[in-house]
C-alpha cells in the first residue's frame, strides 16, 4: 500500500471513520440532533475528500486490484453522498415525530452509502459482492426502521427474501464464470469462442445479468418494486430508488465496458428484451395506480429501461456519448426522484401513515402552491417535457439510441414516453382540481424539508433551461477518464 | 488469464441423476408404504401420549435474550474466523496485515461498546426499560 493508495481511498476512509465516530457518539449520548450533525459532517467531509482523491488520479487509479477510481467514479460517489445528505435532511423531521430511537438510521445511511461507493468502483467480483451486500443489508434495516409499524416490516421482509435470491443468482453466476475463465477481475473475463467452457460461461453471465436486473427492478424481475416502495418510509424509498440503483448502474456500465459481455448476441438480445419490456410494462402498469408511491415505483422501472438503452449501444455508439448519457441521466434521475419522494415524505411528517394516496393531493395547487409547483416540475421532468432536466436526459438517451442505430429501442422509448405522459399529467390534473368541501385538511409541513424540496425543484427547472454547465462538467469528466 | 483444466462432466451428471432418483424414490415410496395417519382423537395433540397442553402458544412469552445470545454467538464466531485466518498468514502479511487486523479489531471493540451501551448485553432486568418514552410516539399499528 502506498501513500497514493491512501489518498485515493480517502473519501471511503472518511466515510467509514465517520460511521465509527457516530457509533461511539450514539453509545455515549443519544441525541437526534447530534447524530444528524455528525452524519452531515461526515458526508460533507467525504465530498471534500474527493478533491484530494482527484488530485492523485490521472485517467483512472487501480486500488488493490479491487477498485478502479476515475473521474466517473468520483462523479457517482459525489452524487451518492449528496443523495445521502438530502436523505438525512428529510429523515430528521420524519423520524423525530415518530420514533424515540432514531440515531441508528444515520449509521445505516452511512454504511449504505459506503457500500454504494464500493459497488460503483468495483472492478472485481469480490469487491462487487462485498459492496452490494454492505448496501443491501443496510437497506433492509433502513426499510424496516419504523419497526412498530406493519407496512415497513412487511416491505423489508419481502425485500430481504427477494434480494437474497438475486444475490444468490449473482453468486452462482460468478462461480460459473470463474469456473470457465479462472479469474474474477472484470478486465480479464474473456473466453475464446471455441472454448469448451463457453456454455457455462454464458450461463454464468446470464445469472449475473438476472441479479443486476433484479437490483435495477427491470421488468421480468420487477415484482418487488411497488410493494417495497409503498411499504418503506418515503425517505428510504427515495434512497433505494436513487443511490442503490445508481450504484448498480455505475457497476453495470463498468462491467459492460470491461468485459464486453454485450458482444455475445444471446446476452445482448436478452438485455434488449428486458429494456423494451421495462419501458412498455412499467408505463402500462403505472397507468393503473392510485397510490403515488406505487406510481413512482412503476415510473422508475420505466426510467431504468430508458437508461438501459444507453448501456446497450455501448458497442455501436461512441463510448464518450454513452458515458455522458449515463452520467447525465443518473444525475437528472437523482434530482427528480429525490424531489418526488421528498414531497411525499414532508407531507407525511406529522401523519401516522405516509401521505401516499393520489386523492390526498387533490387541489394541492390551491392549498399549497409551492409544493404543488415542485410536484408539477417533478411530473413534467419524469414525463420528459422540455424546459426540465428530464427532457435533457431523455434527449441524450434518444441521441445515443439513434447513434447506436438501435431502432427498436428508440421506438420503445417513444411509445413508453407517450404512455407515460398520460399518468404524469393525471397527477397534475389531480392537483389542479378544486378541493371538495369537507375534505381532510392538508397535513402540516415542516420548513427545513420544504427548503430542500424547493432547491431540488429549482434544480429541475434551472438545469432544464440552462443545462450547459452540467453538460460541460460531465464532458470534462468523461474526457479526463480517457474516453 | 489462468489456464483452465478441462474436467469430465459425466460423473457429476450421474451424481445428479442418482441424487434426484433417490429423493424421488424416498418421497414416492414413503407415500405408498408408510402408514396413513388417522386424524381425530389424540392424534392431533402435540404430545400424543404426554401431558395435555394448556392455553395458547400466543400467551407464552419467551425472553428475547435467547435470540440475542444466538445472534451474538454467530457474530463473534464469524469474527474469530477472520482473525484466525489472519493469524495463520501473520508472517506473510507483515505490518500491513497487522494494521488491517488492528483496524478490524478496533471496529469490533466499537461495536461491542455500542452493544453494551444499548443494553443488548444485559441479561434479565434491562436498564433501557427505565428510559422514558422509548416506544414510538405515534401508535401506527
Amino acid at each position: 500500500m502506498t501513500l497514493t493508495d491512501l489518498w485515493v481511498s480517502f473519501p471511503l476512509i472518511v466515510l467509514v471513520g465517520g460511521t465509527l465516530v457516530l457509533m461511539i457518539g450514539v453509545s455515549i449520548v443519544r441525541t437526534h440532533k447530534l447524530a444528524l450533525g455528525l452524519t452531515l459532517l461526515t458526508l460533507i467531509l467525504s465530498v471534500a475528500a474527493h478533491d484530494i482523491a482527484l488530485e492523485n488520479i490521472t485517467t483512472g487509479y487501480e486500488l488493490f486490484g479491487l477498485l478502479n477510481v476515475s473521474g466517473i467514479q468520483v462523479f457517482f460517489n459525489v452524487l451518492f453522498l449528496l443523495g445521502a445528505i438530502v436523505t438525512a435532511l428529510f429523515a430528521y423531521p420524519y423520524f423525530n415525530e415518530r420514533m424515540e430511537r432514531c440515531e441508528e438510521f444515520y449509521i445505516l445511511l452511512l454504511t449504505a452509502t459506503a457500500g454504494a461507493m464500493v459497488v460503483a468502483a468495483a472492478t472485481h467480483f469480490a469487491s462487487f459482492i462485498l459492496g452490494l451486500e454492505i448496501l443491501s443489508i443496510s437497506l433492509y434495516a433502513m426499510i424496516a426502521y419504523p419497526r412498530e409499524s406493519h407496512q415497513p416490516l412487511e416491505a423489508a421482509a419481502k425485500y430481504l427474501v427477494l434480494s437474497a435470491v438475486a444475490s444468490s443468482a449473482i453468486l452462482m453466476g460468478v462461480a460459473l464464470v470463474y469456473a470457465a475463465s479462472g479469474t474474477m477481475a472484470f478486465a480479464e473475463l474473456n473466453i475464446s469462442p471455441e472454448s469448451g467452457e463457453r456454455s457455462y460461461f454464458l450461463l454464468g453471465q446470464a445469472l449475473i445479468c438476472v441479479g443486476i436486473a433484479f437490483k435495477l427492478s427491470l421488468v421480468p424481475f420487477h415484482m418487488w418494486t411497488p410493494d417495497v416502495y409503498q411499504g418503506a418510509p418515503a425517505v428510504v424509498t427515495g434512497y433505494v430508488a436513487t443511490v442503490s440503483k445508481g450504484a448498480v448502474i455505475a457497476l453495470l456500465i463498468n462491467y459492460v465496458q470491461a468485459t464486453e459481455v454485450l458482444s455475445y448476441t444471446g446476452v445482448f438480445y436478452a438485455v434488449v428484451f428486458v429494456a423494451v419490456a421495462s419501458m412498455i410494462v412499467g408505463n402500462l402498469l403505472a397507468l393503473l395506480q392510485t397510490n403515488l408511491k406505487r406510481l413512482l415505483a412503476y415510473s422508475s422501472i420505466a426510467h431504468l429501461g430508458y437508461l438501459l438503452i444507453a448501456v446497450l449501444v455501448v458497442n455501436t455508439a461512441r463510448p464518450e456519448l454513452v458515458l455522458e448519457t449515463v452520467l447525465l441521466y443518473v444525475a437528472a434521475y437523482f434530482i427528480i426522484t429525490l424531489a418526488a419522494f421528498g414531497i411525499v415524505n414532508l407531507t407525511s411528517e406529522h401523519a401516522t401513515e405516509d401521505n401516499e394516496q393520489m386523492e390526498a393531493y387533490t387541489g394541492l395547487f390551491w392549498r399549497n402552491p409551492l409544493l404543488a409547483s415542485v410536484l408539477t416540475a417533478v411530473a413534467l421532468a419524469l414525463a420528459g417535457i422540455p424546459l426540465t432536466v428530464g427532457f435533457i436526459a431523455k434527449f441524450y438517451v434518444f441521441a445515443a439510441g439513434v447513434e447506436g442505430t438501435a431502432w427498436a429501442l428508440v421506438w420503445a422509448l417513444l411509445i413508453g414516453s407517450a404512455i407515460g405522459v398520460f399518468y404524469y399529467l393525471r397527477l397534475i390534473y389531480t392537483m389542479v382540481k378544486q378541493v371538495e368541501p369537507g375534505a381532510a385538511a392538508l397535513p402540516q409541513v415542516g420548513t427545513q424539508s420544504v427548503v430542500a424540496v424547493t432547491v431540488l425543484g429549482l434544480l429541475i427547472v434551472v438545469l432544464g433551461v440552462y443545462p450547459t454547465p452540467m453538460i460541460d462538467m460531465i464532458r470534462t469528466i468523461v474526457q479526463a477518464s480517457g474516453f | 488469464m489462468a489456464t483452465v483444466i478441462p474436467v469430465d462432466m459425466w460423473p457429476f451428471l450421474i451424481f445428479c441423476v442418482v441424487v434426484f432418483g433417490l429423493l424421488g424414490v424416498m418421497l414416492v415410496a414413503s407415500w405408498y408404504i408408510g402408514s396413513k395417519a388417522r386424524h381425530g382423537g389424540a392424534q392431533d395433540i402435540p404430545y400424543e401420549s404426554g401431558i395435555v397442553p394448556v392455553g395458547e402458544a400466543e400467551d407464552m412469552r419467551l425472553s428475547i435474550e435467547f435470540y440475542l445470545v444466538a445472534i451474538f454467538f454467530v457474530i463473534f464466531d464469524l469474527e474469530t474466523i477472520f482473525i484466525v485466518a489472519w493469524a495463520v498468514a501473520f508472517e506473510e502479511t507483515a505490518w500491513l496485515g497487522y494494521g488491517a487486523a488492528a483496524v478490524f479489531i478496533g471496529m469490533l471493540l466499537i461495536a461491542l461498546l455500542y452493544e453494551y451501551r444499548t443494553g443488548a448485553l444485559d441479561w434479565g432486568i434491562k436498564r433501557r426499560v427505565y428510559e422514558p418514552g422509548r416506544y414510538a410516539k405515534v401508535d401506527s399499528a
